[in-house]
């Protein structure tokens, strides 16, 4: 992640159109047939070497998926997705799992690279020369900070590495593949593996329990702090492949972990299909800061290719004064289908939602959070950001509920919308159920445009119109850069101001 | 320096004219005033000189060092030298006073085709400018003037002029809600600032801010046309008489 | 309506699918009137929305619809004194229209029968949307009511009273009005009766340039009635409505208001409050359109709960693409006074337009604690004390009414429903 600072630039360069990380790579794969069966997830189960014990789950899940119809509710529309017409395994070939980096074919840690994501546990080690960092705290709370990162890099749908697991291991953490850990880890994984998201929870998370390839496992145990920040990059590579990872991350009493997620696809005109399902589970004490910042493929100026985006992301506060926090940053995919949620069922919990999403061009965002409380004395806090331009529709949509013996839960809840352009919408859709007298609830909500009074004013001191939007639109947004962990925050600005690019007449 | 003739402009949305041909001329190293009633269209002076798209220039042309600058963009003539100090400062939230100060000069030096600063570099020259005008640094760390009181803001407009080194100054009621003290401040801001190839155009109401700020020459505006122009006792004058015999005069 | 192919239907809908055909040679209206009856119908056939139908997610009427009783020709409504003193009262006595009419200048009052059978109140049957649930309902079985005109230009000084009374069985009124260039009035609704009712109401209101109206919907239920209620309004160039709603009865309280600002510089105002006790679900659901540049609109909703009661507000705002400069702004509160009651808050936001200003907020609290100790400290008991804290929350939405004889009137109703259920 060091070197990260740059990795826009760098990028951009590779690339001439909108999209910087458009770039495919020639890598020999290794795939299975097209479509789903209960073949097919025979054959990933097998591929995977998996225990008797997933298989079956896999199939009971895919059993009740046929049964499902696809949602509709949500503010997205796209022609029906044909199941039959995607790969559902794709794997780098060389790699039935490496072991080291030295196992990695080099063609894939040329692709990392290009993304500015460094593998190479030297390079990180090294870090970044930190010349003038105390004066550039005055300057801005956005300096940038070395820190090391441990990072899993997946690879369509395998994890190609994980580096820092030895260091980690010391400190009793566990970070993998989720693959490695259903060999490894399998008592783990059977008792937390389907008891935030079951199988049956909805359409995608369910199609996911079945075909699911790989994806992040943590588990941090009872009172350790994860020594550094953990980190997943997903890439999507493979012409109509899927991509269904699965994350699982538990931290113990009393223990902490801060874990990122970053996410990039090639250039397509067809759509790719993204269906992720994210677990957390904190118990008694425990606390999980979980960042991404999500850059799939939006599609191109006309609305042609672009990544569909529907994730089933949710924390279980399972412990009393657990808290879980998630942030993202959401500029890319064709269409986002995305409610990372918290259930505060542990006493004293809770659960915090920053949110930044953007869009531009013909991209649909459809995206908030749950926060169901049930334990007693909960509170959750949501800020959201959305900006919309081009031709774009960005909708907020988050619940807050306080169930019968909820008492004293409270929420604080703003969602602001910014339009640029009036071609396109900004929709913001909140539910509140109170069911228990005690509860406190606030919601706030405001929809404007970017003032003209604002971009005359910083325009007036010499900053072009594109920048002189950015500049204001970053600050729009400050509330939620300021939750992301310092070298995801620089990327994340610079990502914004990117994204809007093109959206000024 | 500037040179302004025969100036027309209307608002686009409404097309009222507040502009009616406008002849004026300030040399580089000249302070000229622009003073005028409520209504004359001295705001709409600046705001035209600064390029706002709520106005149309529909006669006339506006000279800056020999070019037009009518087809230029607010940025444009910004990086070209032109500085508006704003009656009212608009107020960016979430972005910091630092932060804007930094890209705002490094886009100024970008368009001399200069190397951004360094960091040191650039704290030395905001601590300075900032002492100059008893500014607090801490203060600089918050939100663009939001939350500054009315003296701040101005204060921080002044401090922006400095760092940015523009050619031509166009202060536009520099002098509204501030008292004594903080006017004794922004004026000495001002007057350091005073040199043979740097022009201003300092618009206000009231003559007080020329006791402090003393200019070369004094223009009254009324009706969007300059009616009279004298040196400094004209101003003295409007103070002593008010603007009704000036005004029956030129009428 | 619910396009999920539905399971079995249940007794309610097999009740009014039955009723429609019993009733079929009783209901008036000519060769158009009936055709929409038969859309309507038709689309009551497909199913009762559920919760998966967005608009009534926080109401599932196939499922809280567990009864529809017959309808009752015996059962008689008595005309009632109008809340305000002196105004011009019209009635609708268990679903017909009075024979009496009042005679005012500038007003005309028209039984809605004889609009069904000439057929000119067709085109206006249509429902607004598929999930209409309640205007095909009404569609399907309106029998009567009145059509109000209230010519340009007249200003009533004295408020006009709609009065619908039911007593039993099934009650389905509808109550045109229309009301000319710079008129102004004061239009009361009255919702009110006796008995295990289950009745629809539908109120269309068209506002003409510059006109200016109060709009008062006073629903007073018997806990055991099932209220199925639209209002429904165009607001014209300049013109200026103001709807202010109080719901304090009925088992089964679904209240929706339409509005669209169809002409530029037109003002909408909102305040209503829910006073809901008991065994009971009340819905109150508003969609509002800017669907013109210019124009404003403001909403504040108070709720208070008590006993077992389920309330529900949903709020949406849809400004249109052209609607550029609207400024609209929507806050609901409700203050939970019982841990077996419940209230859902969804005000939404659908914004195509680039130059607005809109905002919503929504609280949900208990009494400030603060507030409750300062009365306390003053030597108020704890019990009084709660109650004036409770009624002033609710009646600072009245006193914004600014008319001091409908302030008084409205809040004679608020101290009524206190005595009973405070």
């Amino acid at each position: 992640m060091p070197a990260v600072q740059d990795t826009i630039d760098r990028v951009r360069k590779i690339d001439v159109d909108q999209y910087k990380y458009g770039f495919q790579t020639e890598i020999a794969m290794d795939k299975a047939p097209k479509g789903l069966s209960e073949d097919i997830i025979r054959f990933i189960s097998a591929k995977k070497d998996e225990p008797s014990w997933m298989l079956e789950w896999r199939l009971e899940a895919y059993r009740r998926w046929l049964t499902l119809d696809e949602p509709t509710w949500a503010r997205v529309h796209y022609p029906k997705i044909d199941f039959q017409d995607i790969y559902f395994y794709a794997a780098p070939k060389s790699t039935p799992g490496p072991t080291s980096l030295s196992d990695v074919d080099p063609e894939l840690l040329k692709v990392y690279e290009k993304l500015g994501i460094p593998l190479r546990e030297q390079e990180i080690l090294a870090g970044v020369q930190k010349t003038d960092a105390s004066e550039l705290e005055e300057v801005s709370d956005n300096v940038y900070k070395s820190g090391r990162v441990a990072v899993d890099a997946v690879f369509d749908s395998v994890s190609v590495v994980t580096t820092f697991k030895k260091e980690l291991a010391q400190a009793g953490v566990i970070f993998c593949s989720i693959s490695e850990a259903i060999r490894e880890h399998p008592e783990l994984v059977k008792k937390y593996l389907g008891s935030v998201v079951p199988t049956s929870d909805n359409y995608y998370a369910t199609l996911n329990s079945a075909v699911f390839t790989d994806g992040s496992f943590v588990f941090v145990p009872k009172g350790v702090r994860c020594p550094m920040e953990l980190s997943t990059y997903f890439r999507m590579n493979e012409r109509n492949t899927g991509q269904f990872e699965r994350t699982l991350i538990i931290a113990e009493e009393g223990a902490y972990v801060s874990y990122l997620e970053g996410c990039t696809a090639p250039q397509r005109d067809e759509n790719q299909l993204h269906a992720a399902v994210v677990e957390l589970v904190a118990l008694d004490d425990a606390e999980i800061k979980y960042s991404t910042v999500q850059n799939w493929y939006p599609g191109d100026a006309e609305g042609k290719g672009g990544i569909y985006n529907f994730v089933t992301k949710r924390g279980d506060c399972r412990g009393d004064r657990s808290k879980i926090s998630w942030t993202q940053v959401e500029t890319g995919s064709a269409i986002t289908w995305k409610y990372p949620s918290c259930i505060l069922r542990g006493d004293d919990s809770s659960g915090e939602f920053y949110s930044i999403a953007v869009s531009n061009g013909y991209q649909q965002v459809d995206s908030g959070t749950k926060m169901i409380h049930l334990g007693k004395n909960t509170s959750s806090r949501i800020i959201s950001k959305g900006i919309a331009a081009g031709f774009s529709q960005n909708t907020y949509r988050g619940q807050v509920s306080a169930h019968r013996k909820a008492t004293n839960a409270r929420n604080f809840t703003n969602c602001d919308s910014l339009l640029i352009g009036d071609q396109c919408g900004a929709h913001t859709v909140p539910y509140m159920e109170a069911k228990n007298s005690t509860a406190q609830f606030e919601h706030e909500a405001t929809t404007s445009k970017i003032s003209e009074d604002q971009k005359f004013y910083v325009m007036q001191r010499g900053i072009p119109e594109e920048e002189a939007i950015a500049l204001i639109v970053n600050g729009f947004v400050k509330d939620v850069i300021q939750q992301l962990p310092m070298e995801f925050a620089v990327e994340a600005q610079k990502l914004i101001g990117i994204s809007l690019e093109g959206s000024v007449g | 320096m500037l040179e302004i003739r025969n100036l027309h402009a209307r608002i686009v949305d409404d097309g009222t004219e507040i502009i009616r041909g406008l002849n004026l001329t300030v040399k580089a190293g000249e302070v000229a005033a622009i003073m005028g009633p409520n209504g004359s269209g001295k705001s709409t002076l600046s705001y035209i000189l600064a390029g706002r798209e709520d106005y149309e220039v529909t006669e006339g042309d506006i000279l800056y060092n020999g070019q037009s600058i009518l087809e230029m963009d607010p940025a444009e003539r910004a990086t070209s030298g032109i500085f508006l100090a704003f009656q009212y400062p608009m107020e960016i939230p979430g972005v910091a006073t630092m932060e804007f100060l930094k890209v705002a000069m490094n886009e100024q030096r970008k368009a001399r085709g200069e190397e951004p600063l360094k960091i040191p570099e650039f704290l030395k020259r905001v601590k300075e400018a900032a002492t100059s005008l008893s500014m607090d640094m801490a203060m600089l760390k918050r939100p663009l003037n939001v939350g500054f009181s009315g003296g701040e803001k101005k204060r921080a407009e002044i401090l922006q002029m400095k760092l940015l080194e523009p050619k031509l100054c166009v202060l536009d009621e520099t002098d509204s809600g501030l008292d004594i003290d903080a006017l004794k401040i922004v004026s000495d801001g001002v007057n350091a600032l005073r040199s043979p190839d740097r022009a201003f155009l300092v618009i206000t109401h009231y003559q007080r801010l020329l006791e402090h700020i003393v200019p070369d020459s004094v223009h009254v505006l009324y009706r969007g046309q300059v009616i009279k122009s004298g040196d400094k006792s004209l101003a003295l004058d409007l103070e002593a008489n008010g603007y009704a015999g000036v005004i029956g005069e030129a009428a | 309506m619910n396009m999920h192919t539905q399971p079995q239907r249940t007794p309610a809908e097999t009740a009014l699918i039955d009723a429609f055909g019993d009733r079929l040679s009783l209901l008036p209206g000519d060769g158009a009137v009936m055709l929409k009856r038969d859309d309507a119908i038709e689309a009551i056939k497909h199913g009762l929305p559920t919760r998966r139908v967005e608009s009534w997610h926080y109401t599932d009427l196939r499922r809280l619809l567990n009864a529809v009783p017959d309808f009752d020709p015996a059962a008689n409504a008595k005309a009632i004194a109008p809340i305000v003193d002196g105004s011009t009262v019209v009635s609708i006595l268990n679903g017909k229209s009075d024979a009496k009419v009042p005679v005012i200048e500038g007003v005309t009052f028209q039984p809605l029968s004889e609009k069904l059978i000439d057929g000119s109140i067709a085109p206006g049957l249509d429902p607004y949307g598929s999930d209409d649930a309640i205007g095909a309902l009404n569609t399907a079985f309106v029998a009567d009511g009145y059509f109000v005109d209230i010519a340009d230009g007249t200003e009533l000084e004295k408020p006009i009273e709609l009065q619908n009374l039911q007593a039993g069985g099934q009650t389905h009124v509808r109550l045109p009005v229309r009301v000319g260039t710079g008129a102004k009035a004061v239009i009361v609704e009255r919702q009110t009766g006796d008995g295990a009712v289950l009745g629809s109401s539908v109120s269309q209101l068209v506002l003409g340039e510059g006109a200016e109206v109060t709009w008062l919907i006073v629903q007073e239920q018997p806990e055991t009635a099932t209220h199925l209620a639209q209002f429904k309004a165009h607001l014209g160039k300049n013109s200026k409505l103001t709807v202010f709603f109080m719901n304090a009865g009925g088992k089964l309280v679904r209240q929706e208001i339409v509005v669209r600002t169809t002409g530029e510089g037109a003002d909408f105002k909102l305040r209503g409050i829910n006073l809901l006790a008991g065994d009971t679900h009340t819905d109150v659901t508003m969609v509002l359109d800017h669907a013109v540049p210019h124009t404003t609109s403001t909403e504040v909703i108070r709720n208070v709960v008590t006993g077992k009661a389920r309330g529900a507000f949903q709020g949406r705002i849809n400004v249109h693409q052209y609607a550029q400069k609207t400024n609209a702004k929507m806050a609901c509160n409700t203050l939970l006074l019982s841990d077996d009651g419940e209230f859902s808050t969804k005000p939404e936001l659908e914004i195509f337009a680039d130059d607005v200003v809109c905002g919503h907020g929504a609280t949900v609290t208990e009494i400030d604690h603060d507030h409750l100790f300062y009365l306390m400290a003053r030597g108020v008991d704890e019990k009084t004390a709660r109650g004036l804290l409770v009624k002033a929350f609710v009646a600072e939405v009245i006193e914004e009414l600014d008319d001091e004889a409908i302030v008084e009137a409205l809040e004679a109703r608020l101290d009524g429903w206190f005595v009973t259920h405070g």
